[in-house]
Formats: C-alpha cells, structure tokens, sequence
C-alpha cells in the first residue's frame, strides 16, 4: 500500500492473467488472488462492511466475472504459451538457456522465442513417434545392496513396459498370476531370480523356477520365425558351399552336445544375447509395423521357391501351357535376389543424372539427434567444451533449408569439416589441449555450469554474428538495430553471468580458474572487435 | 561404353570405368594373347567380376578360334548369382548396341538341389536326399523297369529332357539357375540335365570349384569341356584348401562301422541276385574281363561320384582279376575294413606316409597295390550291376573305397595320421584316420595342363608370389592393382595398445588375460558408441570368442555394449547365424545399429559381405592363425618346406594374413562405400605381417596409424568419419577414381595407367 492515500488502483490486462485463486471457506479474510503469467500475484481483500457473507458474496461475483472473461482472452496466447512451457519442461537444455537469458534480463523473452534454434523445436515437436526400446534395458537395472546381505532392483514403469514389449512370454506370465498367485513385488523378485534374468545361468529344469517355461516359449518363438523367414541369398549360410554328392559329411553335431560344462553356458548366453536383440528388434518393428507391411509381408511368403513351380507344374503334366502362376514365381526369387542385384550395382559408374527423391528427416527430439543418444545417459564423455548446440543446429538448419539458395559461397563443405577435425582433440589445432585430464580435474557441478554458459553465450554470439552483414549484401537498419541489441545482450551476460562465474572459480579452483573461461573470453572478445570495426564502418559510410 | 583395350573392342556395360578397370583388362587380355596362366589381385568392389566378363566376351567373339570357352568358377551359390546377373548385365548391353543377341550361351550349373524341379525331390531340403532320390528316379535300370511295368515311378522331367532335350540346343542368352528351372518347367524337362548337357557346348560355363577341381565330380561333370578355355577361379584366395580337401579323406571310428554295415547289405544283395539272375554278374565278369569299362558309365543318371583320383593316375588297364568276381570284391573289401579297424584300436598318435601303410597293409592281409587302385572304380561298377536304388545308403562304404584308391595311387605329398582320441579331450576314445593331401598342385595341375589359360584372382591374394608356389605353375602375368580413390574411403589402423597402455594381442601367452580382454572390449565400446550402424568383429577362433564373451558378460562390457548397439554372435549352427545375420541386416537398416562378433574362417568370414552401412567398422580381434597344434598342418608346413622351401613361418604369417584381410575386406565393396579397419594387436605392425597384406591396404596403412591407442584411434575416427559423412559426387571422383571415355583415351591417362600395375 502506498502512503499517503486512502484507495490505490491495481489494474492487470486479462491476457496478463494466468490464474486466480480463492481463500478456502472459513478463514477469516475473505480475499482473492490473481497470478499473472510472469509469476507476480496481487492479492484482493474484500471488506464489505456488512459482514463475511457479503464479502464471500462479493469475492465469488468478481471470481464468477473472471471465470467468463478470463478463458476469452487466454485463449489467444494460450495454445503458443503452453507449447512454450511444454517446450521448456521437456527439454532441460532449452529451460537452463531461458533461466540464463531471459530471466537474468540478458535478453527479452521475445527475442529469445525468435531464435532459429527454437523454431526447430517448435517445428518439429508435433509429430509424435513411437520409442522402441532400448537394447540394454535388461543391464540398465542395477542392483543396489541394502546393506544387509540383500539386492534392491530399481523398477521403473518403462522398464517393465520394455520387459513386457520385449518378452511377449513375461507379459503372459505377468498376467497368470498377478495379482491372483502373487503380488506384483513378488512377481519381480522371481523374475530377477530367474535364469531368465541372469543369462550366465544355466536353465534349471526343476518346476519351481516361474520363467523356465518362458525361455522355451521364446526359443520356440524364434525357431518358428526362423522356419517362415525368407532367408536372403547372400545370408542363407547353410546354402553357401555346395556339397560333395553322396559322401557322408561328418556328424559332429551329436558330438558336440555331449560336451555340456563350462562352454556350453558360455554357448547358451550367447544364444541368449541374440534371442535378446531379436526380440527388442521385433519389439521396436511392431509398433510401426502397421504402417509399413514390408517387414511381414516377406515372412508370410514361404521361403520353398520349389512349391510355386510345383502348383504350375502339376496341371501342366505332359502338355505345355502358360503357367498363371508366372509371376508369382518371378517375384519370389526377385526377393531373394534384391540384395544380389543391389551388390552388382555400381552407382558411380552409370550415368544416372537426377538425384532421387530423399526421404525427409523427421525428427522429435532434435537434441538427441544432435548430440546423439549418450547425452541421454548419465555417462557423458564430453570434454570441456561440448559443441554448442546451437552451432549445429544452425548448420543442421542450413544444410535442410537446402544449399541451393543464393547464400554466398564462404568456405567448402570439405574445408569446414577439415577445420572441424583439426579443432577437435587430436587434431592439430588441439594437440596441447589435455582435454582428459582437464575433465577430470573439474568437479561435475561446476562442469554443468560451464556447459550452461556455453550453450548461452554461443546462442547470443550466433545471433550477433548473423545480424553482421554479409559481404556483398547492403546492411539494412534493421540488422544493426538488432545487432546492437545483441551486442549489448553480450556485455550484459558478461557481467551478470560471466563475471559471477569466474570470481567463484577463483575462490574455489584457482589453479584453473582463467583456463576455464579464456575461451569462452576470447570468443566474446573477438565479436566485441569485429562489432566496433564494423560500427566504426558504418559511422564512417554515414 | 565401346572402349579398345589393346587393339580389342570391348563392349563395357556401364557409361564409366575406373582405371583399374581398364588395366585389370590390359593385364588379362595380354594373359589370353600368351596363352599362359595369370594371377591377379584387385581389390574387391572395384569390378572385378565385370572386367573380367566383358573383356573376355569380347575375346570369345572376336577371336573364336582363339577361344572357344570361358568357365567361370566360383566359391559360393550367391557369389555365383552375382556372376550370371552381371553376365546378364553384359550381354543385354550387348544386345541394345548390336540390335541382336551376340551368339553367346551362358549357363549356371549347380547341384540337384538347386535345380531340381520335381515336386516331390525338390521338397527335401538336404542335398544328399535330393540327390538320392534323383537318382532312384533316373537311373537306368529303374527306367528299364519302368519300360516293363508303369508303376515303378520315373521323373517326368528327366523323360522330357531325354526325349527332346539332347536334339536342339539352348537358344542364345543368359541362363541362371531361376531362368533354367523356368525353362524346364515351361518345356517339362529336368533343370539339371539340361544344364549338364548344355555346358557342353555353351560358350559360358559358370558354376563352383569343385566341379573343376574336386576329381569325383569332374570325372563325371567337366569331362568333356573343350580345351581352348579360359578358365577363371575367382575368390580364389583359397584355393589351394580347396585342392588339398577334395584329395583328402577323413574317417571316424563310426564311418568304419557303417561301412562294415553297407558290406554286409551288400554281399545279401549279391548272393540273393546270385541265385536269382545270376546271368548278370557273369556278365558283368564277362565285360571286366575285356576291359569295356566304360560302355555303361557313358550313361549320364547312373554315376553321381566318380573315380576320386585324378585322370591321369587312372589305369586303363583291365581289373585285375582277384577282384573281378563280385564275391571276391566283396571280401577284399571286407580284409581292409578289419585291417582299418585294427589299425583305430591304437593307443597313440600313428603318422605314417602311403607307402609304409601299403606295405603294411600287403604284410598283415595280403593286400596288393594295384588291386587297391581299382577299389572306387570297382565299387562303383558293382553298385550299377546291383542296381541299387539308393546308393546314399552305401555312401560310408564309397568313401572307405576312395581312400583305398588314393592310398594306392599315390605316394607323395600325402600323409596318412591316426588320432586315438581328440587332443581336448584325450579321455575320450574317439580314433580319427586322417588321409591327407599336402600338396595343394596335385589337384590342380591337370587344369593347369588341360586348359589354355587359367586366371587366379581375388581382392586378397597378397603376398603374390606365395601362390605360383605352392600351385606349382607359371603364370606369365602377375599383377596387384589398388584402388583409385578421390577420398580416402578406407582408414585401416593398428590398434596395439588399450587406453591404460597395455599390450593388446591375442598371442597364446595373454590372449586369457583379464587386461587384454578387458582392453579389447573397451576398444569395442568405444568404436561402437562413435561409429554409426553396423559395426563388425572377427575373433580368431569360436573357443576364444566364447570364453571373451563369458567374460565381457562378467566385466559389464556387454551392457554397455547394448547400450549403444544391439549385439549379434556368430554360433557354430549356421542356421542359427543366418537368422542372426537377417536381424543384424534389419537392425542396420532401420537405423539402430548392430554388433556382430563372427569368426575368422567361419562361415560369416567366407561368405557374408557388410558393404556400406553393413560394416562401417571391422575389428580384427587378434592374428587369425590356424591351430597350429594339427598334425595335419604340421605335416602339410613340413612337406612345403622340403618340397617347395617355403619356411614354416612364412606360410603360418601367409596365412593368417590372408584371412585378417579377407575379414577386413568385407566392409569395403566399392568406391563409394566407407569403412574403418581396425587390427587389434600389437603383432599386427611388425614389418613382416604388415608387408603381408594387399596393396590397396597397406597404400592406406601409413606410419602414424601403425601404434595406436584406443582413444587415439577413437579420435581418429571420429574425424575421418565426419569427412567421410559429407557428400560425395560424380565430379570429385571424375577424372581420378572415375573416368569417360575420353579421358581413358588421353595419353596422360593411359601413361597413368601403365605405370600404375606393379608387376611383381
């Protein structure tokens, strides 16, 4: 409340609002508060001098009226607000650059939800993809010990969910007996009990062991998938060496069973690490294979090419008629022979102009196409300086907008990528860098803010070095307003993040407190020269 | 393109040729005008096959009283596809340039199995049924019965074919083993046959090595093949195998046994067949007798093996006459399989050389040399006389004769090794007669001698003189060629040491050692999480693959694999891995990626290519030497070394690196493929086996990648894979890895080129 006056006038814009909300019935002060969209509330009490009831009165025609008018004017920012939040919530990396840039002030949120690196996410988040399943979820379940001579599994709802997907068999298991036999925990203590999941364990044929069953429900799974896949010649292996008629090979088969120690467990784990690919294949084949049938339709053929001519053969019997069975026949072995006739082709030596149509990249999460997947894993390798991300977005967004448009021919594909080798470790730029020891050295909480820094200052000198004209090209007045902008969004992240950041190094790790942050320095510096040679230019040419 | 090779107009199906190409050809064609043999060496994906198809159709059209015949010999069914395809290819050039076909016939020809077309036969899935069958369908006595009474089942396609087939021939064109089967079914005659027939006279004969090499089908197969031939053994870096096991006979105690069974079914038969129609044997007597030995073999059904031994040792000579009478046959036979049986009962490890065996054989049981020799003619004979229906029933006893007849025909560069038991399990009483072939020329001397010009080549037949030794001939060219490359799409490195600075090798002495394999697995890790899609391993042995995966489950490196890939193994049932590669195809292909471990000389190693996203990375876990505790190689390296001064070292190094690069070579087919080499082992950068391997390697294999750690070659691969991610056209190729026509025609280029063959 200000002083010095009785009434004061609290006006927001509707669209400014996000919520309000109300005290509960039976509080003394009857009040009500709006919370706008930038995190503020105002709080409202109501004073009615004819009592609570009046005032609950009044509060609930006044929430009534925003009630009816508040969604009215939500409704135009909504949809791109949520999408944004959406944005921010699900992608840790944009939230950390947002909380640097816009909430410190470096620069405005308007600006930053205008980035190229944003559009990509807002362009691309649409679609909606299916993930397959991870190879290694059966290993990512690490057993903690309790302290007391026990194991505690960690499960998670995904990793069932990729148990039930991958082993059709469990699912089946899971629903004979949960919650009838057993309880749910129960349930997965045998299973992580079971041979089933420690595959260096031979299967014991005793009844008591639930999964005992299961393994031979895949192995029948798999030998039946085995029998109705059509097998390419180039990886039909027994068909390979065509054998000396008549003489008996030699049966070493039988042989070879009898000796059943410590090899044959070796020889069943390894049966068991390809059931297992093959089964998290399948599992991840399934839930697209509805929209492609390509994948089925070669395993409902039946691989017996002999059986086709057979049907033509027997009504011909004697007399030689056009078989209807003629094309039937020829699609058959063409499948067989796809890959042959792939291998025979030698792209480079016809002369076929016209590149074919690529397929476009779709991609949901564009990060982890950047960075690839281990980013996702708590195990980052990355040194120091991880590429910023932006970078590549940047290129990844030049390389999709098509190389076509006029853009003025800087340096070759081959040159940037050469230079690109030489600036990563072991290259000849970085022979003195000790990139390893120097990941080492760093303490990982300070190693996260480093990469935090990187990822908003390589935003802000992108977007400073594309408001930069390109030769060639009359600079309007628009790009130096923005670049001014920008340059000023520089220094300011300099001296709210930066400069923060490095007095604290230099408390807390002062041996390497200035190596730290010099080249993230001597990058600001150098789009600081380039800005004031380019203004002093333009102040010039005026 | 049309482009003249040496004054010779070739017509080349394609609007491009690399230089090697055109050099490859120059190579040959000078090989076809000496009349001599050649061995070349180019590597694979460079076009090898076409090359040396298009430049040798030209020669046949050009120059038929040159040449009348090119056999195309090939290792395995898919590899003999890719020929016919690209034959097709050719010929269809051919066709739209000239207007009409050339008169040129190509034919495949492969087993029954692949041919037949018998609704019944062709539904067995085994080769040996499939011929067993055939035969009971086919043979003449059967037919003869058949004549006389209608029930006795015959094949209808093999009647078709014998009634019509032999009068025309196969009108010109290209026929591979679909388009034959097409052609029987349409015309209602036997695949097989007709492709038997049609070799004969076909200007192009494609099919395996071991219908040319191997003397019991060649006998019956390839026999009467013209002279004037080229004749091409491609893949052929493994040749000399190949003619040491077709001469080579291996018997187990149970082989003996179920010999010993068939000679009792057979003496029934004889003595049942004495009482009722004993007008048959004495006529067969009668024939022996006169030495008409081959009136009755010229029928094509009746024989499916011939005489295991070579056409020159076979004695026209008339059957001696202990062995003439059926019965006296039977109990001859019936002496050397006791013998054999007493000689398994040995408690020690017996290596004795023919001629010792024989003379022992003719000591204890009155076994002469000369009757021995006619045991697989004689058996065969008798089998025919018999008219037994199934002769797969008598296949223990057939090879119980071949060895007979080998053992007495010859007497050098054989070893004969009694085994009591296996070396790892030597309480296991499991006796093994090994009759081995050593010299890998016996078998293909006669080709050498028979043919006109025999070309040897391969993507790996480094070190080149290796060959003409141990083959016994003289080539008169001898070239490697490498690849011309616009980028360097192959990054060969030897890795000799792990991240923590431990030795990596797969020597006797550490391969078991937790820090090697631990180091190995990281390597694997690591290379797997940097390169993208497939991602291929070779193990020198399947023992050392099990134990290394027993214990990367144990080291967690198995999870961590899966973490990036998914994992795929080679297990010795070959169905079994043929599943597992069509996932590892699919998991590739679908953009996951995938981790095969297989073997060095499995099956995968032989036969199985990984172009292109298939293997952007090879590891070769270790040298791939053979086991060199075999008696049989220590009796074959002992032989070499008299006989040819081969040293032992020298021949085991040959080896091994032949099959390392053969590994290592299935991830590159082609210029515009990519791919990473590793060598896991510190012996892999000493002088002698990195000389050992091809050109086209080694041009690549420069100093500062011979000793790397894992994560310097991690690094360097990270970077070479980014330069090899970016485009790659036409235009950085043309005119360096890829020419037209004029510029193959410029004088500067042809210089190029010249200089370009190494002849060693």
């Amino acid at each position: 409340m200000l002083e010095n006056r009785d009434t004061v006038a609290v006006s927001h814009k509707y669209a400014d609002i996000k919520t309000q909300k109300i005290s509960p019935a039976g509080k003394p002060k009857v009040q009500l508060q709006v919370v706008l969209h930038d995190g503020t509330c105002s709080t409202f009490h109501f004073v009615n001098p004819a009592g609570a009831e009046a005032q609950a009165k009044d509060r609930d025609q006044v929430k009534s009226l925003l009630q009816n008018l508040l969604p009215k004017f939500k409704r135009q920012i909504d949809g791109e607000l949520e999408m944004k939040s959406r944005l921010l919530s699900l992608h840790p990396t944009l939230k950390h650059l947002y909380e640097d840039l816009v909430i410190s002030k470096v620069i405005s949120s308007e600006e930053y939800w205008n980035t190229p690196t944003l559009k990509h996410y807002t362009d691309s988040s649409n679609i909606k993809q299916e993930a397959g399943v991870s190879g290694a979820f059966l290993a990512d379940i690490q057993p903690q010990t309790d302290g007391c001579n026990g194991l505690k599994y960690n499960l998670t709802q995904d990793i069932i969910d990729a148990i039930f997907k991958t082993y059709p068999a469990v699912r089946k298991k899971h629903i004979d007996y949960v919650p009838n036999k057993m309880t749910e925990a129960e349930f997965w203590t045998k299973f992580f009990q079971s041979h089933y999941f420690h595959r260096d364990r031979i299967a014991s044929s005793s009844s008591k062991d639930l999964f005992g069953e299961c393994a031979k429900l895949d192995d029948q799974a798999i030998a039946s998938a085995m029998k109705h896949t059509t097998l390419d010649l180039t990886v039909d292996l027994p068909q390979f060496i065509e054998p000396v008629p008549l003489l008996p090979t030699e049966d070493e088969a039988p042989h070879d069973k009898e000796r059943g120690d410590s090899t044959s467990i070796h020889r069943n784990m390894i049966k068991r690490f390809n059931q297992h690919s093959i089964m998290v294949l399948k599992a991840s084949h399934k839930t697209n294979s509805s929209s492609s049938n390509s994948g089925n339709s070669s395993i409902k053929t039946t691989n017996n090419n002999n059986k086709v001519l057979e049907n033509g053969v027997k009504e011909i019997n004697g007399v030689v008629e056009k078989r209807p069975a003629e094309e039937k026949s020829s699609t058959e072995p063409v499948e067989k022979k796809k890959r042959i006739l792939e291998k025979i082709h030698y792209e480079d030596l016809e002369d076929k102009s016209g590149n074919e149509d690529a397929q476009e990249l779709k991609l949901s999460k564009v990060e982890r196409y950047l960075l690839g997947p281990s980013s996702q894993v708590c195990q980052t390798i990355n040194t120091t300086n991880p590429p910023p991300l932006s970078a590549l977005a940047s290129i990844c967004q030049a390389w999709s907008s098509g190389q076509q448009c006029a853009r003025p021919f800087r340096v070759s594909a081959g040159a940037a990528v050469g230079a690109l080798g030489e600036l990563s470790p072991g290259g000849a730029l970085m022979r003195h860098q000790h990139a390893a020891s120097m990941a080492q050295l760093i303490p990982a909480d300070v190693k996260g803010e480093l990469h935090r820094l990187y990822l908003s200052c390589g935003e802000l000198l992108r977007e400073l070095w594309r408001c930069f004209p390109q030769p060639g090209t009359a600079d309007g007045d628009e790009a130096a307003a923005r670049a001014d902008r920008f340059y000023e969004a520089l220094l300011r992240f300099r001296n709210v993040k930066l400069r923060p950041f490095e007095e604290k190094m230099l408390r807390d790790l002062t041996p390497l407190a200035t190596t730290l942050t010099k080249h993230m320095n001597q990058m600001i510096d150098t789009a600081c020269a380039k800005y004031a040679v380019w203004q002093q230019r333009r102040a010039k040419l005026r | 393109m049309k482009l003249t090779v040496d004054g010779l107009l070739v017509y080349f199906p394609y609007d491009y040729i690399y230089p090697e190409q055109y050099a490859y050809m120059l190579e040959l064609k000078r090989a076809l005008d000496a009349k001599g043999h050649g061995l070349l060496e180019m590597p694979s994906g460079t076009g090898k096959t076409i090359s040396l198809l298009s430049l040798i159709v030209a020669y046949l059209i050009q120059n038929p009283h040159h040449i009348r015949k090119l056999i195309y010999c090939s290792r395995t069914v898919p590899e003999i596809e890719k020929v016919m395809e690209e034959l097709k290819n050719l010929i269809k050039y051919y066709e739209k340039n000239l207007g009409e076909k050339p008169n040129i016939t190509g034919v495949v020809l492969s087993s029954r199995k692949n041919l037949c077309i018998h609704p019944e036969v062709s539904r067995e899935r085994e080769g040996k049924l499939v011929d067993g069958k055939c035969h009971s369908l086919t043979a003449s006595f059967i037919r003869e019965q058949h004549d006389g009474d209608s029930s006795v089942p015959i094949c209808q396609f093999y009647e078709g074919f014998n009634r019509e087939g032999r009068e025309s021939m196969l009108p010109y064109g290209v026929y591979t083993i679909d388009d034959l089967k097409q052609y029987g079914a349409d015309r209602n005659w036997c695949p097989y046959f007709l492709s038997r027939f049609a070799i004969i006279h076909a200007e192009i004969v494609v099919y395996s090595y071991h219908y040319l090499l191997d003397p019991k089908i060649a006998e019956v197969v390839s026999k009467e093949l013209q002279k004037e031939a080229v004749v091409v053994f491609d893949e052929a870096h493994n040749i000399d195998n190949v003619c040491v096991d077709s001469l080579s006979v291996r018997l187990t105690r149970r082989t003996v046994d179920r010999s010993a069974q068939a000679l009792q079914q057979l003496e029934k038969t004889v003595a049942k067949i004495r009482e009722e129609d004993a007008a048959r044997l004495t006529a067969e007597y009668e024939q022996m007798v006169e030495g008409l030995r081959e009136v009755a073999a010229a029928r094509e059904t009746d024989t499916i093996l011939g005489n295991p031994i070579l056409p020159d040792e076979v004695l026209n000579e008339v059957v001696p006459g202990n062995i003439r009478n059926a019965e006296h046959f039977l109990g001859f036979l019936k002496r050397f399989i006791e013998y054999l049986k007493t000689r398994m009962r040995v408690q020690h490890v017996v290596q004795e050389s023919p001629a010792g065996f024989l003379k022992e054989l003719s000591a204890r049981v009155c076994i002469e040399r000369k009757p021995l020799r006619f045991c697989a003619a004689r058996l065969g004979w008798l089998v025919r006389t018999l008219r037994v229906a199934e002769p797969s029933a008598l296949a223990p006893l057939t090879l119980v004769a071949h060895l007979a007849t080998l053992l007495a025909s010859y007497t050098k560069g054989f070893v004969l090794i009694l085994e009591p038991y296996d070396d790892r399990a030597p309480t296991v009483s499991n006796p093994v007669l090994h009759f081995s072939c050593m010299d890998s020329s016996i078998a293909m001397r006669p080709v050498f001698a028979r043919f006109q010009s025999v070309i040897i080549t391969s993507g790996t037949l480094s070190p080149l003189d290796m060959y003409p030794k141990i083959l016994d001939f003289n080539p008169v060219i001898v070239s490697s060629f490498t690849m011309t490359l616009a980028r360097p799409c192959l990054l060969p490195m030897i890795v000799s040491k792990g991240s923590d600075q431990v030795a990596i090798s797969s020597k006797y002495e550490s391969r078991e050692d937790v820090a090697v394999i631990r180091n190995y697995g990281q390597l694997l890790v690591e290379i797997s999480a940097c390169v993208p899609d497939g991602v291929v391993c070779f193990f020198t042995s399947y023992l050392y693959l099990e134990s290394v995966v027993g214990a990367w489950y144990d080291q967690g490196v198995v999870a961590s694999l899966q973490r990036h890939k998914l994992l795929f193994i080679e297990t010795q049932d070959s169905a079994e891995t043929s599943f597992a590669l069509i996932n590892y195809i699919k998991a590739c292909e679908s953009g996951r990626g995938a981790v095969l471990l297989s073997v060095a000389r499995g099956k995968v190693s032989e036969g199985v290519d990984f172009d292109h996203h298939l293997g952007r990375a090879v590891l070769m876990f270790g040298i791939p030497y053979v086991f060199t505790q075999s008696r049989i190689l220590k009796a074959r390296l002992e032989y070499l070394r008299d006989q040819y001064q081969i040293r032992e070292n020298d021949f085991l190094t040959f080896d091994a690196m032949r099959h390392a690069a053969q590994c290592v070579g299935r991830a590159l087919r082609g210029k515009t493929d990519y791919g990473i080499m590793i060598f896991a082992d510190k012996r892999f950068s000493r002088a002698d086996k990195r000389t050992r391997l091809p050109r086209w390697i080694q041009e690549h294999l420069r100093d500062s990648l011979c000793n790397l750690s894992t994560e310097e070659a991690v690094q360097i691969c990270k970077r070479w894979l980014r330069q090899m991610a970016q485009p790659f056209t036409r235009e950085d190729q043309l005119g360096v890895s890829l020419l037209t026509l004029q510029q193959l025609q410029s004088q500067e280029q042809q210089e190029k080129i010249e200089k370009q063959v190494i002849q060693k």
